[in-house]
């Protein structure tokens, strides 16, 4: 029996000693909430992550392949045919993907600005923290503006319905339903104020500044149909920046010239977006320029979208836009609507995103350029007091800028026709920044253009030619992935889906 | 003082033979079996005490000297012996029984018990079934030798993984593999490469509760117990050699690929594009503007890159053991060389094991020790990119979809395929990438462990097992700087591009089982209880580096000398290191009761921590009872045709800690919430977001109802076992949608139940039973429907997951309709069974009452034995497996035309108004518009031939004199022949996507020599 005792008192301690240093295991390199934000410093860091979160491919992805943009390529390996017939339903990657990020920015901005409230910066570093906390608002903004644009169906109009606003950090098992778009824009417009009143950067390229939030303020206003605040801040802003000349033009796509950048967002080697992305996907992500080609821009870079014709032909090779957008590799028909083959004889390649620094297909995201600003400008005075003189006045000085030369100025007869002469405007001078579908869904019905590609190429395809701006598919259906976790949201769906 | 006892009593002895008056006489008989009456030639009679023997002859009949009162002693192998007093009579006729008493012992939880003890289901396979088989890794030598085992090798990389599951799949996420333990090392279930299955004595698959219990957090998916060969006490010498050599060869398909004359015919005249049509950009006939003409389609060349990336793989395999014991010890010693060439290019594995097995006792017994240790190192060239759409990554795509009239005469250099850049060069890019590119492993694994035993009494025994598995694993891959790929991601600014990335892991795990064993018996009462503790500890450690940038002049894969130094940002070098650590530590104990063998009862309990839920439900209890019947033991049973009938049932509980699937370190601490450093906007360093933590994390938990029926009839004639069984997963850990605005979608959470409900079969039946010759037939058979339950969203289902009632992994898409014959396109059913052209992609899906687990699993067996001829065949048939044909659907995707080879099913595609066929037109409108449909969902049940082996062994006789003690030489073959409706290369894959390396067919050819 003294045996027994002895194992016994062996297993006794085997379960004392043994027990914890097996089951209490922390894991190293853990960094805890606790930890995460102690000073300004940490705060920069975390605004690092914030600014991460907002990338603009996705909207290039969709209106490049859902507008008429692009046609599909020759080296085409069934990227995006679904979104090129039109195909969008709250299952599609368009839906999921511009709700979650818009809401995981949102998200992320949050916890960022509620960590602040606990640091009381020191003096010297006051105007750090208010300039951190300044883009955090703005990036919000930013996000909830993007999310409203998208999946309210008439963003101009308070009492649509927008997405649920979130202005706090929420609980797991949140199931929120739909904000109207005005209580959208109150949100919108409280954190742009916030913003402004702590921000003390003037200008700022890559980074958020006073300029930038103007900028987004111009763009809301034009949306929202606020004309006259729309014009005035545009006309500041392209005031202060001006226009770029031919070179500078070409520069600012190489990423070596920020004339007109009003704010961009850096894309550079080895960052998280510094590859392929998901091509021919509105996940995108990755290079700019690899949603229309996997390897680089030109022909040999594997174009799997190529610019569709109605692009093309308002082009004029004179206009360094065609020298900016169009491969010199490109091969252009001679006779491209009695060609017998236009799939082989006529490959536009685009170009408008070579790449930089040493690395093809990767640039940065141009955000707001004065150029926009002109046309924004020019639009609220063709919309807001039917300036159509003014109008013309702006695009004729974009059209000089850019030919390098005096051109002649358009004449518009009619609102529409001037709506008509800045949509085209847009479509060369912001062709694949992710402009399209939103300028289509703003102001396609009162110009009375919808989406209208190349009757060749689209029917080569599938004949998915045509579609109506006021087609229910301008606007986003709330996806599939919130309605699983949020079901009485389904109920409130956007027409048509 | 024993010695002198002995030397007494042989003193005594001999003084009663000298004085005793003996009368001799000669006696004759007969024996023979007493279950047939048949003579038994070559029985043993001895008479007891003494040295006189005699054997039987052909006839049963024997002759020896006795005298009245000695006692004759009959004996044969696997019969009792029987004696018989010497009395007056000249002549016996003596028959003999069956010997029940050679029970086989099985492992039953951390214990043993003999088969007929056992209250639980529970299925041994011994080392006849395992040995010479050509497979890298012995998990995939068990696919259908055990009734609800079910294994899947979806990859025929030599070594590569199999998927292991009993009794279905219990876990949506976790792990559904069973717990692998190697002569008491908890292993790496999905690590076998390095192991040698020539080791392998036995290895019991536990299925039930009763069995799986007691291993607590890790025992949900069952237990597979492998027992490694060892010595015999008092054995000579014994050294054998096995080796063969096998050769490897692709399965057939049925997807009727184009040659070049029907695929160029095809470019021309059917789509007017491609090099059939004059306008490739392709190396073959680029831009030549005008269509070929016929006499230049007849003149293409026709290459098939399917034999160019796959080729015969030939994989010889060498063991040589030895084994010995005296009265005090054993040892068991085996050397191991295998080299496996796969079929796919550039897939390889070579490995060279080492084991050592030693068992001794003290010299009164009571001591007993053992330790087993094996050192293995395998080397593996495993290309990846499998199975991906990469089109200069993936060798698979290259054999499945390259058009055939490009050959590698055609390449010329990496460079050259720049420009033009065409897909349709794919077999280039890729024949470019067998030279260029680099990826092998290399891995040293060693397990090992030690028991040792002490009996305190002899009814009380301590008992600790000690065992660790140590893996180290390094990858090397390279792409060379002059190789396609570098010169196309490189760029001009880049010139010398291309990769190299060394990575190594190590873990080592740590398992120790301390128990104190009470036995004892009272008269017909026996009672067994064992107090255990259980201590776990493991340790990953990992680091690596990626190097961009590689110098043509001084680069050789693996070497340092090539790394260009960082320029700028492009030749960025990316340096990546981790550690995790792991434990878990359990306290548990089982009790066993049996009355006169006929009555048991059992019963486990067993507290377990694990290190993954310290921050929210750290300690679990699993517990388990079970009992049996053995009704053959009953008097009431006495002259039945039963040998064996047991009645076994069994209900309790086991976990599943691993609730990621991803092995000991996978999410190591998801309760908690976490912010990384890591590259922010612009490559800054920032601060982000990491995890939500789940505050109410757990484990899964398994319950199982068991009951069984063991049974032998006709002397064992026909035997076998038949177990129903429910398996109940509560406490899922699987994806619980989150509304977006919380900044993630979903988060994995304990919710949900899954079911498996279904029965194994496992019956043998000896046709024919002699000396000469000898016929079994055998069936394996598992059946098992999943049920899902509250999936945790209002609507009750899930795409992707199932719904509430229905089986696991249900599909739910639109279900095509075939082609219209008006226009030739697609048609799809609505929701409501009409047929539309425009469904609607999202509402018009349905649940197809489809998946990709199996309902039916097993095969047919057969044995036969004549003389030394023996021959085996296993048929495996699975049943109820729904998978997409994707590689199909690519054949017969118009738009690929001039880019890939086609299938020549598109010759049949709709033309005109009227024509009835399964093929749209190639100008469909909606072609592309629906791609998620059950168009290509096909059926990949199958029967398959995996196994069938002819060989000789040599009889002892004509042996005697060689020296050798066995001679045994065989051809073996797997996946011989496949009989499904699947057209693909393997219909056993279990996945849906597409250019993955398909398992091969392989015939080998060895032998085994003993000295």
């Amino acid at each position: 029996m003294k045996n027994i005792n002895k194992i016994l008192f062996v297993f006794l301690i085997a379960i004392l000693s043994g027990c914890n240093d097996a089951i209490d295991i922390r894991q190293v390199g853990r960094l805890d909430a606790a930890n995460a934000f102690r000073d300004v410093d940490d705060l920069r860091s975390g605004l690092l992550a914030v600014y991460d979160q907002i990338d603009v491919t996705p909207e290039h992805a969709l209106s490049a392949n859902f507008t008429d943009e692009i046609a599909i390529g020759f080296d085409s390996g069934g990227q995006g045919f679904a979104l090129y017939d039109f195909v969008l339903n709250a299952a599609s990657t368009a839906a999921f993907d511009f709700w979650v990020r818009g809401f995981r920015a949102n998200h992320r901005a949050t916890v960022l600005i509620e960590a602040a409230q606990v640091i009381t910066p020191d003096a010297g570093d006051l105007a750090d923290y208010n300039n951190i906390l300044a883009q955090a608002h703005f990036l919000r903004a930013y996000a909830n503006f993007e999310l409203t644009l998208y999946f309210s169906p008439d963003p101009s109009d308070d009492s649509t319905l927008a997405v649920p606003r979130i202005d706090f950090i929420a609980g797991l098992d949140i199931q929120p339903r739909r904000n109207t778009t005005g209580e959208m824009f109150e949100y919108i417009n409280s954190d742009l104020q916030t913003a402004m009143s702590l921000s003390n950067v003037q200008s700022d390229a890559t980074f958020v500044s006073m300029d930038a939030i103007n900028a987004l303020r111009a763009r809301i206003a034009l949306t929202r149909g606020d004309y006259t605040t729309a014009n005035s801040l545009a006309t500041n802003l392209l005031n202060s920046y001006g226009l770029a000349n031919r070179t500078q033009y070409v520069n600012m796509f190489l990423d070596s010239d920020n004339t007109e950048i009003i704010w961009k967002l850096e894309r550079t080697l080895n960052d998280n977006y510094d590859g392929q992305g998901a091509t021919g996907s509105v996940s995108a992500g990755g290079w700019a320029g690899a949603r229309y080609a996997f390897v680089n821009a030109t022909l040999s870079g594997s174009p799997y979208f190529e610019m569709d014709r109605s692009v093309f032909d308002l082009l004029d090779p004179a206009d360094i836009r065609y020298d900016v957008n169009v491969a010199p590799t490109s091969v252009i028909s001679g006779d491209y609507t009695n060609d017998p083959d236009p799939i082989n004889n006529d490959i536009l390649v685009i170009q408008k995103y070579p790449g930089s620094e040493g690395r093809p297909l990767m640039n940065d995201l141009k955000i707001f350029r004065s150029s926009e600003m002109l046309l924004i400008a020019a639009e609220a005075r063709v919309r807001g007091s039917s300036d159509l003189a003014g109008a013309a006045g702006l695009i004729d000085q974009l059209r000089d800028a850019r030919f390098g030369s005096d051109q002649a100025a358009p004449t518009y007869n009619s609102v529409q026709e001037a709506l008509q002469g800045i949509l085209l405007e847009r479509k060369i001078e912001l062709c694949y920044e992710g402009h399209r579908y939103k300028d289509l869904k703003r102001v396609g019905t009162a110009a009375g253009v919808g989406i209208d590609r190349d009757p060749i190429a689209c029917n080569l395809q599938s004949g998915a030619c045509t579609l109506p701006a006021n087609d229910f598919r301008f606007t986003l259906p709330i996806p599939i992935v919130e309605i699983n976790a949020n079901p009485g949201i389904a109920d409130e769906q956007n027409p048509g889906y | 003082m024993k010695l002198k006892l002995t030397w007494l009593l042989t003193l005594f002895m001999a003084f009663v033979m000298q004085f005793s008056f003996a009368q001799e006489k000669t006696v004759t008989g007969t024996v023979s079996t007493a279950s047939d009456g048949l003579p038994l030639p070559g029985a043993n009679v001895i008479v007891k005490g003494t040295t006189r023997g005699a054997q039987t002859d052909f006839d049963g009949k024997f002759t020896i000297r006795v005298t009245v009162g000695e006692v004759m002693v009959f004996s044969y192998v696997g019969m009792k012996d029987t004696e018989v007093v010497v009395g007056a009579s000249n002549t016996y006729t003596v028959q003999l029984e069956l010997d029940n008493a050679l029970e086989e012992v099985v492992v039953v939880g951390y214990n043993t018990a003999t088969k007929e003890e056992s209250k639980v289901a529970q299925v041994r396979i011994s080392s006849e079934t395992i040995e010479n088989r050509p497979n890298a890794s012995f998990v995939q030598t068990l696919s259908g030798q055990v009734a609800g085992l079910n294994i899947t090798t979806s990859s025929g990389q030599p070594g590569g993984n199999s998927l292991v599951q009993l009794r279905g799949v219990a876990s949506i996420n976790g792990n559904t593999e069973p717990l692998f333990i190697i002569d008491g090392a908890p292993v790496d279930e999905d690590n076998f490469r390095s192991l040698n299955p020539q080791d392998i004595a036995s290895i019991d698959v536990l299925k039930d509760a009763g069995a799986t219990a007691i291993y607590g957090n890790r025992g949900a998916n069952g237990v597979i117990v492998i027992k490694t060969r060892q010595g015999s006490y008092e054995q000579g010498l014994r050294v054998n050699y096995a080796g063969f050599v096998a050769w490897n060869t692709l399965q057939d398909n049925d997807y009727n690929a184009m040659s070049s004359q029907q695929l160029l015919r095809f470019e021309r005249d059917f789509v007017g594009n491609g090099a059939g049509a004059g306008n490739s950009s392709g190396v073959f006939n680029p831009g030549a503007g005008s269509p070929m003409t016929d006499a230049q389609i007849a003149a293409a060349p026709n290459f098939s890159w399917t034999d160019f990336f796959f080729r015969t793989g030939v994989t010889q395999s060498h063991t040589v053991s030895l084994s010995s014991g005296s009265s005090k010890a054993t040892q068991f010693t085996s050397f191991g060389f295998q080299d496996t060439e796969g079929i796919l290019q550039d897939s390889d594995l070579k490995r060279f094991n080492i084991r050592s097995n030693v068992t001794g006792k003290s010299a009164n017994d009571k001591f007993n020790y053992g330790t087993n240790l094996t050192i293995n190192y395998s080397k593996s060239n495993e290309p990846n990119s499998i199975g991906s759409g990469a089109i200069n990554r993936n060798y698979v795509l290259g054999a499945y979809i390259s058009v055939p009239y490009i050959t590698p005469d055609d390449y010329t250099t990496g460079a050259d395929l720049l420009s033009p850049l065409s897909f349709t060069n794919t077999p280039l890019f890729l024949l470019d990438r067998l030279r260029t590119y680099t990826r092998f492993e290399e891995e040293v694994k060693i397990v090992g462990s030690a028991n040792f035993s002490y009996k305190i009494t002899d009814w009380v025994t301590a008992n600790v097992t000690m065992a660790g598995d140590y893996q180290s694993e390094s990858l090397t891959r390279a792409e060379g700087p002059e190789s396609f790929n570098a010169i196309l991601f490189g760029g001009a600014e880049n010139p010398t591009s291309g990769f190299q990335q060394q990575f190594s892991t190590r873990a080592f795990s740590y398992n120790q089982v301390t128990s104190l064993n009470f036995n004892k018996s009272f008269g017909k009462h026996t009672f067994d209880l064992g107090l255990y503790t259980e201590y776990f500890k493991a340790h990953f450690r990992q680091f690596g580096y990626f190097a961009n940038g590689l110098n043509p002049a001084t680069f050789s894969p693996g070497d340092g000398s090539g790394l260009v130094p960082q320029a700028g940002g492009l030749f960025n070098d990316e340096a990546s290191a981790e550690i995790l650590n792991a434990g878990l530590f359990s306290y548990f104990a089982a009790f066993d009761y049996d009355f006169d063998k006929r009555y048991g009862f059992g019963a486990t309990v067993r507290r377990d921590a694990s290190y993954r839920f310290a921050g929210s439900n750290r300690w679990a209890t699993f517990w388990s009872v079970s009992g049996r019947w053995n009704i053959d033991n009953e008097a009431f049973m006495e002259d039945s045709a039963f040998d064996t009938l047991k009645l076994r049932a069994s209900y309790g509980t086991a976990g599943n800690q691993d609730i990621v699937g991803g092995g000991l370190f996978s999410a190591p601490d998801l309760t908690e919430d976490f912010f990384n450093t890591a590259s922010g906007y612009g490559n800054l360093p920032a601060i982000g977001v990491a995890q939500f933590g789940n505050r109410s994390l757990q484990w899964e938990t398994v319950a199982q109802l068991n009951v069984g029926l063991d049974f032998g009839v006709w002397q064992n004639r026909l035997r076998g076992a038949f177990d129903v069984y429910e398996r109940q997963t509560t406490e899922l850990f699987q994806s619980t949608p989150l509304s977006a605005v919380t900044g993630v979608t979903q988060q994995n959470a304990n919710t949900g139940e899954l079911f498996n409900r279904g029965f194994d079969v496992q019956l043998n039946y000896d046709i024919f039973r002699g000396d000469d010759f000898n016929m079994t037939v055998g069936v394996v058979a598992n059946y098992n429907k999943t049920e899902l339950q509250d999936i945790p969203n209002p609507e009750g289902e899930i795409v992707g997951l199932g719904r509430n009632g229905g089986i696991f992994g249900e599909y739910f898409t639109l279900r095509y309709a075939g082609v219209n014959p008006a226009n030739g396109n697609l048609l799809y059913y609505t929701a409501n069974g009409d047929v539309t052209e425009n469904p609607d992609a999202d509402g018009d899906r349905v649940w197809l009452d489809k998946n990709i687990i199996p309902e039916w699993n097993g095969s047919f067996n057969l044995d036969v034995d004549y003389k030394g001829f023996f021959l085996t065949t296993q048929w495996n048939y699975v049943i109820g497996v729904d998978r997409f044909d994707n590689d199909y659907a690519d054949l017969i995707d118009p738009s690929a035309t001039g880019q890939f080879n086609l299938s020549s099913d598109l010759f049949r595609a709709w033309q005109q108004p009227g024509d009835m066929t399964d093929i749209p037109s190639l100008t469909a409108s909606n072609l592309f518009s629906f791609g998620d449909s059950d168009r290509f969902l096909r059926d990949a049940s199958f029967l398959r031939l995996r196994f069938a082996s002819i060989g000789y062994n040599f009889p002892a006789k004509s042996l005697e004199g060689t020296g050798f003690e066995n001679v045994r030489v065989f051809v073996n073959g797997e996946n011989v022949l496949t009989f499904s409706e699947w057209r693909g290369f393997d219909p056993e894959t279990r996945s849906n996507g597409s250019r993955v390396y398909p398992t091969p067919r392989t015939i080998s050819v060895g032998f085994e020599l003993g000295f």
